[in-house]
């Protein structure tokens, strides 16, 4: 276990072990350049194979990656897919093109208004900048492919399965992140060829694994929720 | 029951403009930050940066428009509890952030 004197909350409440996990894992976004045990990445997939799924249907395939060259290769193809996204629709140039891409934008984002929220419309730019790294360094990446004929709702399971592996990974002493723009390797036929890709699977999510620069998990402040609890009768509103 | 009227669902907002979208902010205390680069490092979005020189070396968030995204992360890495994410973003209109309270750390009931 990855332990670390708890600042933020210094009467150390005591969390069970789960919950201590839960709390103090962060997406870490820079990794040593040290290889994670084999052992320990069967380990972390262990813990997704018993995710609780639909119908136990499993709907999901993995694709471990430890090959250096081959994820600085897909580093590359997506900032560089990055560039083109941002050329099409990054409305602060001046001029015609400008113009253009302002309406490619408007259009792109109603019908994705999910995959081009303010947030990854932001990242897409610093990805294609140079600002921002996409696979972080990490010395092992694992793909989550789902099934598409799974049952119910095959995406949700695979972020369930997914979820058990990050959090296994981080009480292994291990940190992660969850890496959506590996979908974009999917958009081409290249990647989809060199790794397989084909009906029924479908690639959903990458996650990065590897050991942290310096210490970033913790606990941390986060938002509460608005929570309508109904007892007795009525109605409470809690956060 | 409708929680966004129907002028907030069409209008998508044009998020390079701080006059619709609130970004992530944060507060360091400059008395105890100093200027490691360990939070600037972390930042997913860009956000912060380093200047200064010697003891003067201070974290700061960019001033135009810091991409932040309220993540907390440099808040985690911080050795010295200088930093932490004050506002949480919110774009307004289609995307503005529905039913929230303040940040707290986690709570035992």
């Amino acid at each position: 276990m990855a332990e670390k004197e708890n600042k933020k909350t210094p009467d150390v409440q005591n969390w069970n072990s789960v919950e201590k996990v839960i709390f103090e894992r962060r997406s870490v976004r820079k990794y040593r350049d040290k290889q994670v045990p084999e052992n320990l990445i069967r380990r972390v997939l262990e813990a997704g194979r018993f995710a609780p799924s639909a119908g136990n249907c499993q709907p999901w395939k993995f694709i471990v990656l430890r090959d250096k060259e081959m994820i600085n290769e897909m580093e590359r193809d997506v900032i560089r897919l990055c560039k083109v996204f941002k050329f099409l629709m990054d409305w602060r140039r001046p001029g015609l093109i400008g113009k253009i891409a302002w309406l490619n934008a408007q259009v792109s984002i109603r019908l994705m208004p999910n995959k081009l929220h303010p947030i990854p419309f932001g990242a897409i730019s610093l990805i294609a900048d140079g600002k921002l790294g996409v696979f972080h360094g990490a010395p092992t990446i694992i793909f989550i492919l789902k099934d598409r004929r799974g049952v119910g709702n095959p995406d949700l399971d695979c972020g369930i399965c997914g979820q058990n592996m990050v959090l296994a990974a981080y009480s292994l002493g291990l940190s992660t992140c969850w890496i959506g723009f590996a979908i974009l390797l999917a958009y081409g036929p290249k990647w989809k060829r060199r790794l397989g890709i084909g009906f029924p699977y479908e690639l959903v999510e990458g996650i990065c694994i590897g050991y942290p620069v310096g210490n970033p998990n913790g606990i941390i402040p986060r938002e509460t929720h608005e929570i309508d609890w109904y007892e007795h009768g009525e109605k409470k509103t809690m956060f | 029951m409708s929680y966004l009227n129907l002028i907030e669902r069409l209008r998508i907002p044009t998020y390079d403009n701080e006059e619709y979208a609130t970004t992530g902010r944060v507060r360091i205390d400059h008395e105890k930050c100093n200027g490691c680069g360990m939070c600037a490092m972390i930042c997913p979005g860009n956000a912060l940066y380093i200047a200064g020189e010697g003891k003067n070396k201070k974290a700061y968030l960019e001033k135009d428009f810091p991409q932040c995204m309220s993540c907390n992360n440099c808040a985690a890495i911080c050795e010295r509890d200088a930093i932490i994410v004050n506002v949480t973003y919110d774009f307004g209109y289609f995307y503005k952030i529905l039913h929230r309270g303040e940040m707290k750390p986690p709570r035992k009931f």
